[in-house]
Parts: structure tokens; C-alpha cells; sequence
């Protein structure tokens, strides 16, 4: 059908709304609350004008004969106010947040040019033990909740958008309270305790749910003469750090990043850069050995850290299946630990093993021999606080000595890509699940005895580590 | 007092509502047997279409329309609903009905599902309401054992199952798609439209949700037929509407008058007059959503109509006399929205929000330039951008408040 958007027409297609015919021509229209999958309509900063009336272009799909227009008087001053409505619900604490420069709400504000502001924040702080109270009173207060390992959330930045909740795998966020004193949370304010997948840290547009980091250590150490910091590159961080970071992506853009990367991490005080690879032969090795050994069917490999959380979690009945390998970060810190500092002759206390990865389970599930795990984003902030100009990087190569065998090994980052390779050594059959969804079927069938076979691979992150959730978020 | 049109309130005060006995006596359930016995859905549909009854919740859609929906819809499993929810403050018809004649809302009920096709019927109740649950659990019972509800109800080929849902008491979830949410168990919150509930509704089925005094006209339709009901009321709106007078009146409660009444006349012949020695100042017409009327408006009728300048709403009327305090009426309006608002849409959320902290400051007179604006501002975001219409109903008292007295609300000396 024929959409007329602002001054030109444009084909559309039936039941597609008008946001993605807006994006599929190239007009920009602002939003908030929006993720891939789900348009709930929440943040009312994508109001279009259509014949005159204000709507949503998120969540109202195309009809013959519609008149757009995406920026008028009326639409700029709605966007304007409930812009200002949400930034005051938001503490504005700019320059101390981690998402600062990153932010897609300081983005929007700085976009719609809000200057002057008609109210105050109005968010309290609230201490642990008043968790019950929270319940029975009624006054918006900020849930802080740090009990684990792998992120943060406070709700004092948070702008109530709801794509943790929809992006969220096992439901574990959701509102509580209402009104004005709607605060994401879990059931009771309970610590949260999930699979970390962290799909909720990467759609997260404010600072409200964001990693939680030893950066200030991993600092300390870089910084540490006597210490030697070791950085290992997970091959699925390579695209999303080109887009983190366009600076630092070789031409044809976002192509390969690898090169300047490394120089980028040498830079931030890194003495060697290992490429994870190799981890990844070694855990191949490992498990082959394991699945070759092992008469029994239905294996679970476990490379995945969220899926092992899952099934720790949810599924405890199967924690049995889980191969008892480490994942490969592990596997290689472990290596390193051992026989690189042997032969190197170093004492393996003074290693720092710092694996950057896409992956935020891993801070929970890292093992004793990897000693931090950081993300895309935290690299972001890392090379912020340095204040590093990525413009004048020159490219250089991995660090010699723990070079990768076969680059056919990187498919393992892919859901499927060990199974397979697996497969193909040991001739026995596999079945993949893609995605908690397809987990959840998989295990279902297993229970009613509907499947045998020899090995299962299951990745939480939609087609593997690189919609992993330590990555960058991309529109 | 008025020659009076009793449809919904005949039987009030008259009966003991938990006994099915007196209500079976007072004319009760003979609708429900003329349905099973010599009527077919599609010809009680055509009555209800005939009658011209609209939803008495306060939108005013058709409900022959809204019952046809469902009917053509296919598929086995439907539902009906009836809302009972009422939490407009003021607001206490549905309630009355429940505490006076239940077992006419019941079979209201019954009749209304079988003519959908629906085999489980709903009546969401707010969960504030026990004393109202405990006489419909009471209700449902009696008529089960009378096999007014059950399997093969009175002898026919007809099951119906009723539950009674108790809600936790928001007024969000009197809007039908947030009381379909909170019956599936999730946050009583809006869903975008379409699909609309007809076709997509309670479980993904098709379901028909009215109002409970809707529902409570349907016997008297079906006994008395739909023609002689659309000649009651007025030449837009057919049939009765219970109104609730609250106020500076002589004597408030809830009227049945027909549709069409004047406002005037609700005050003076059914209400009694204003109390001795106060003057009217302005009314408001809808619980707290409703607009002002003031004294030279007063001539207009009630009547459900998209033109109207005065929705009618729920009916609950506010007479206010001269004395009231304006600023405790902003402020009270919005601590309910404040407090009502689902939470899920930002001009919503937080207009309400910033417009209650504002209420407050008007009341102490510490009001600034800034709030002036930002008052502006919100009304016209929460008017033009918010999600359901919840958001226009917390600005529209304000708003006519602001436009008829802004004299008085900003204390401005002329």
C-alpha cells in the first residue's frame, strides 16, 4: 500500500507499523522503550502526526491513505514534555554515571534540545533494611541491588521503559508498585538471582541496570609494575566493539577491528594480547575426550555460562548431563597460569588474566584462574577514562606464542558451532536449541524421553555470542 | 417526586437479596426461561440491537454491537465478563445493584453469555467490595442449585459455569483490556487496540465485557422486548440510567431516571434540592474524570451522546455549593489519579505525578511561574499522548477547573 510520509510517498507493506516504514525509507523517528521484538508504546516519544492526531508510529500499524508527519509543532512539543517528564523522573546524575556519552536518554535530551527543565528529580534513596517497607509504603524510593556478581540495578536512573522486562528470558524483572512509584524490580526485592544473561544490561537505555566491575581494580593492576596483565580476545567482540567504537574499525567499516583493538589494549597497559581461540581448541580437546569417554547419552556441553546457570537454576534434574568442562576464558587462563609461566618464567601470582568478552555470566562463573572479565562496554569506559584517541591507533598482531591452530575454531562463538564440531570428530549425532525458548522445548522433550542422542548444545543469547549480552547494543 | 420508569430498580428495598425465593417471586429469572424455552440467541440479539442499549459504564457503545462481535466471532471458547469494578470515587451504582437485587444482575449474566456463545462467564469484582462478593458467591450458588447455572440449564442444551473474580481493587482495571490482563494474572494495565477483546480477548478468545448495569437491563429487555425499551429515555439514548447525587444536596443516593433527564430536574425533583441555605456552584457530571457544569448549563440533558458537551460517564454526580474549597478538590482529584494511574506510559505516570505535587503547592499558595507553564504543559501532553484514556480523564476536571476559576485557583486579587 501507499504511505504518504511527510512530503513523498512510500510503499509500505500490510500490518508493518509505521516506526518501520519510517526506519525501512531512512526517516528517523526517536524512541525509548522500543527493543527488536517488542513495541509496547510506553514512552510516548515516537508520536507521529497522522491526519492531524497524535499516535504512536511504535505500536499503530501502516493503513492506506495515511498522511505522516514525523516533525511538526505538535509532535516536537509532545516529545519535548514527556522527554522533560522522564528526565525528571531520572536523578541526572550525568557526569558520576557509567553510561555517561553512551546514554540513549541524555542522547534524546541533548537531540530535542531540552534546556531548561519545569520540575525536580524526585527519587529518595532507600537502604536495605527498609526492603519491607517498600512493599507498604506508597513513596517512589531507589531499590539498589548489588548482591551478585555479574550486574548492577538502581532504580534511581531508571526511566520505567520496560525492554529489561521484555527483553528478559526468564522473567525475572518486572514492575512492582504503581503509578508514579512504578519501580522495576523482582518479586519482593529479593537480590536478583537469574541466568545473567544480560540482554537486560545491553538494551538498558539509562545507567540503571549496568555492569558490575572491578575496573578500578583491573586499573590498579595495569598500573602495577611487578604485575603482568595478560587480555584475551574473544573473537565475537570484534564486530560490536567497530560499533562501540567506529574509530577503531579498519575500512570497509566494521569489517575487521582486530588489529587496532589490540594496539587500543596494549595502549590501556595490557603487556600481552592472546586471541581466546585458543582457549576454544583447548576446551574442544577437553570435551572431546570427555564425550569419547563417556557412555552415557544426552551430554550437555558447557560453554555457554548462562546456560549452565539455567539449568542449575530451573532445571536441576539435568545439572547431571553438564559436561564438566570450564569454559574456555578458564581453560586458557588456567594455561596461562600454569604452562606459559613456566616457560616464560614468571611467577603465575604476578599474571592478571583479563578476558574481554560478550559474555557477562562469566563474571559470575569465571573459575579462580581468570581473574576478571570485562565487556565491550567496560572496555568503552576503560578507554573513556584514558582518555585514549582512538583516531591515531596504528594496528598491531596478537602476542606470539599461544597462536590458534585452526580459524575454523571461532565458529564455536555461533549456537551450534561446537556441537558441530564435535560431531564431525567424533561421528555422533547433536541437537542445538537456539535461545531460552527452544531450551525450554528441548529439555521438555528430553524429560518425556522424546529425545537420545549423544550431545546437546544450547546457547542463551539468540544465535550465540555475538547477540551476547556483555556486547554493544545495536538499533 | 417524579412519576418514575423502574427498570433496574424495581425490586429494590422490596426483596431480601439472598434469597433467590423472593427474587423468583418479584418476576425473577422468568427472562432467562422465555430465552431458553422460546427464543433462539440470534432473535435475543435482535432485541437487544432493537432496544438501542448502550454500555453504562461510561464509553457508551452499543452493547446489540458489541454482543454481535462476539457472536459471529468462530471458535468454540468464549467468555463473557461483567465489570464490576466501580472504583470512580462517588461512584456506587454497580454496587447497589449487587446489594439490592443481585440474582437480576445473575441472570443478566446468564442470558448475555449464552447469546455469545460464552460457557464461562466472569464477574470481576473490585476486591474493596467483600460484602458485595459475598452476596454474589451466595447468588451464584442459590442459582446453581436452581440450575439456573450448571450443565444443561433448565433442561436445555445450554452450560454455563459463572466465577467470580475478585481484582485487587485499581480503577485502571475497570478499562476492559487492563481487566482481561488482571484476570489472566498479569499487571492490571491497558493493551493496545486492536485487537480488540471482541475478537482477541480474555485468553486470546473472543470475550464481551459489560458494564454490570448493562447487564442488569438485559432481563427486562427480553421479557418486556426491545421495542417498548426504545421508547423510554431519550431520542439519542434509550433507556434508564442509574445516577448517584452526591454532594450539598437534600438528599443523595442513587436515582433511576430515563436517560435524557435534565440535570436540574436530578437535583431539584429527584435529589431534593440544594441543602438549606447553600447556592450551587457547579456540578460534576462522571466521577472524577467528569467535566464541570456550571449554573448556565445546567438545562442540558443526560444522555449518552458523542456530540454531547457533558459525557454522562459512570453517572455520578458532584454538586458543589460556593463554600467548597477549590484547592481541596484539585488536590483530592489528583491524589486519586496520582494513586489510579497503571504506571505504564510517561505522560501518565508522571503528569499525574508533577500535577498532584502542584495541587499541593496551590493549596499552600506557593505556586510559581514555573508551575503555571509546566501545568500547561502537562495537561496538553496528557490530553494529546497518553496511552489509554485515563490520562484525558485525570486532566479534564483540572483543565475545566483552570478555564472556569482560574480567578480563584491562581487567588488572583481581580
Amino acid at each position: 500500500m501507499k504511505i504518504k510520509i511527510n512530503t513523498k510517498e512510500y510503499e509500505a507493506k500490510d500490518g508493518e507499523t509505521i516506526f518501520v516504514a519510517c526506519m525501512k525509507n531512512g526517516i528517523k523517528v526517536p524512541t525509548l522503550c522500543g527493543t527488536k521484538n517488542s513495541h509496547e508504546g510506553v514512552c510516548r516519544i515516537c508520536v507521529v502526526e497522522n491526519n492531524g492526531r497524535l499516535i504512536t508510529s511504535c505500536n499503530t500499524k501502516v493503513c492506506e491513505g495515511m498522511k505522516i508527519v514525523t516533525e511538526s509543532e505538535n509532535v516536537a512539543k509532545a516529545r519535548k514534555i514527556n522527554l522533560e517528564l522522564l528526565w525528571a523522573d531520572h536523578a541526572g546524575k550525568c557526569s558520576s554515571c557509567k553510561k555517561n556519552q553512551r546514554c540513549e536518554l541524555q542522547n534524546l535530551a541533548i537531540e530535542q534540545k531540552i534546556e531548561n527543565f519545569h520540575f525536580v528529580p524526585r527519587k529518595e534513596e532507600m537502604t536495605d533494611r527498609e526492603n519491607l517497607d517498600l512493599l507498604k509504603d506508597n513513596r517512589s524510593r531507589v531499590v539498589v541491588d548489588e548482591g551478585n556478581a555479574c550486574l548492577t540495578r538502581t532504580t534511581e536512573l531508571c526511566v520505567e521503559c520496560r525492554r529489561c522486562i521484555n527483553v528478559c528470558p526468564t522473567k525475572e524483572l518486572s514492575f512492582n508498585n504503581r503509578a508514579g512509584d512504578t519501580v522495576v524490580g523482582t518479586a519482593f526485592e529479593k537480590p536478583l538471582d537469574c541466568i545473567f544473561c544480560g540482554q537486560c544490561v545491553k538494551n538498558c537505555p539509562t545507567g540503571a541496570i549496568t555492569d558490575k566491575n572491578d575496573l578500578s581494580k583491573i586499573m590498579t593492576d595495569l598500573n602495577d609494575l611487578k604485575k603482568m596483565a595478560v587480555a584475551l580476545v574473544d573473537p565475537a567482540v570484534l564486530e560490536s566493539v567497530a560499533f562501540e567504537h567506529p574509530e577503531i574499525s579498519c575500512l570497509p567499516a566494521g569489517r575487521d577491528s582486530r588489529g587496532k583493538l589490540i594496539s587500543v589494549l596494549k595502549e590501556l597497559g595490557f603487556e600481552k594480547v592472546f586471541d581466546l581461540g585458543f582457549g576454544m581448541e583447548l576446551s574442544l580437546e577437553k570435551m572431546t575426550q570427555v564425550v569419547k569417554t563417556s557412555a552415557k547419552n544426552n551430554l550437555m556441553l558447557s560453554h555457554c555460562s548462562s546456560f549452565n546457570l539455567f539449568i542449575k537454576k530451573y532445571h536441576p534434574q539435568f545439572a547431571k548431563n553438564i559436561l564438566a568442562v570450564a569454559h574456555p576464558d578458564e581453560l586458557m587462563a588456567e594455561f596461562l597460569k600454569t604452562e606459559f609461566a613456566k616457560k616464560e618464567k614468571i611467577n603465575p601470582e604476578d599474571l592478571v588474566v583479563v578476558s574481554l568478552s560478550s559474555c557477562i555470566a562469566k563474571k559470575k562463573e569465571k573459575g579462580q584462574n581468570l581473574d576478571y572479565v570485562i565487556t565491550v562496554r567496560e572496555l568503552g569506559r576503560m578507554i573513556r577514562q584514558k582518555n585514549l584517541k582512538l583516531q591515531d591507533i596504528k594496528e598491531s598482531d596478537f602476542s606470539s606464542g599461544l597462536a590458534v591452530k585452526d580459524e575454523k575454531i571461532k565458529s564455536v562463538t555461533r549456537t551450534g558451532g561446537m556441537a558441530e564440531m564435535l560431531a564431525k570428530k567424533l561421528k555422533v549425532k547433536y541437537v542445538v536449541a537456539d535461545g531460552v525458548p527452544q531450551i525450554k522445548n528441548i529439555l521438555r522433550d528430553l524429560e518425556k524421553g522424546r529425545i537420545e542422542t549423544k550431545i546437546i548444545e544450547a546457547m542463551v543469547c539468540e544465535e550465540g555470542c555475538i547477540n551476547g549480552g556483555g556486547q554493544s547494543r545495536k538499533i | 417526586m417524579v412519576k418514575e420508569t423502574k427498570i433496574i430498580t424495581k425490586n429494590w428495598s422490596q426483596i431480601d437479596p439472598n434469597e433467590i425465593d423472593d427474587a423468583i417471586e418479584a418476576g425473577g429469572y422468568r427472562a432467562l426461561e422465555k430465552f431458553i424455552h422460546k427464543m433462539t440467541p440470534a432473535l435475543a440479539l435482535e432485541e437487544i440491537k432493537l432496544s438501542g442499549l448502550c454500555g453504562r459504564g461510561g464509553a457508551g457503545f452499543p452493547t446489540g454491537i458489541k454482543l454481535e462481535s462476539v457472536q459471529k466471532e468462530k471458535g468454540k471458547e468464549k467468555y463473557f465478563i461483567c465489570n464490576l469494578d466501580e472504583s470512580e470515587p462517588g461512584a456506587y451504582k454497580d454496587r447497589s445493584i449487587v446489594d439490592s437485587d443481585p440474582h437480576m444482575l445473575l441472570e443478566g449474566i446468564i442470558i448475555e453469555s449464552l447469546i455469545v456463545g460464552a460457557r464461562k462467564a466472569f464477574i470481576y469484582v473490585n476486591g474493596n467490595y467483600q460484602k458485595q462478593i459475598e452476596i454474589l458467591q451466595r447468588a451464584v450458588e442459590q442459582a446453581r442449585a436452581k440450575n439456573f447455572i450448571g450443565e444443561q440449564i433448565l433442561g436445555s442444551k445450554y452450560n454455563l459455569e459463572v466465577e467470580i473474580f475478585a481484582g485487587a481493587g485499581a480503577y485502571i482495571c475497570g478499562e476492559e483490556t487492563a481487566l482481561i490482563n488482571s484476570i489472566e494474572g498479569n499487571r492490571g494495565e491497558p493493551k493496545a487496540r486492536p485487537p480488540f477483546p471482541t475478537q482477541c480477548g480474555l485468553f486470546g478468545k473472543p470475550t464481551a465485557v459489560n458494564n454490570a448495569e448493562t447487564v442488569a437491563n438485559i432481563p427486562w429487555i427480553i421479557s418486556n422486548g426491545g421495542k417498548k425499551f426504545a421508547t423510554i429515555g431519550s431520542k439519542k439514548s434509550a433507556g434508564t440510567k442509574l445516577f448517584i447525587v452526591n454532594g450539598c444536596v437534600k438528599n443523595p443516593g442513587v436515582f433511576e431516571a430515563p436517560l435524557g433527564t435534565k440535570l436540574a430536574d436530578l437535583i431539584e425533583k429527584y435529589a431534593g434540592g440544594m441543602q438549606n441555605g447553600k447556592n450551587f456552584w457547579f456540578a460534576q457530571v462522571g466521577g472524577s474524570s467528569g467535566r464541570l457544569v456550571l449554573e448556565n448549563d445546567l438545562v442540558r440533558k443526560l444522555e449518552y451522546d458523542r456530540e454531547a458537551k457533558i459525557p454522562l460517564g459512570s453517572g455520578a454526580i458532584l454538586v458543589v455549593d460556593k463554600t467548597a474549597d477549590i484547592h481541596e478538590l484539585l488536590l483530592s482529584w489528583m491524589s486519586f489519579f496520582r494513586r489510579e494511574s497503571c504506571g505504564k506510559c510517561v505522560p501518565c505516570r508522571e503528569g499525574t505525578y508533577r500535577l498532584w505535587e502542584i495541587a499541593k503547592r496551590l493549596q499552600d499558595g506557593e505556586i510559581s511561574e514555573r508551575d503555571v507553564a509546566a501545568i500547561k504543559d502537562i495537561l496538553w501532553t496528557l490530553n494529546n499522548t497518553t496511552f489509554c484514556p485515563l490520562g484525558k480523564f485525570a486532566a479534564t476536571a483540572f483543565g475545566d477547573a483552570l478555564s472556569n476559576f482560574q480567578k480563584e485557583i491562581y487567588r488572583l486579587s481581580k
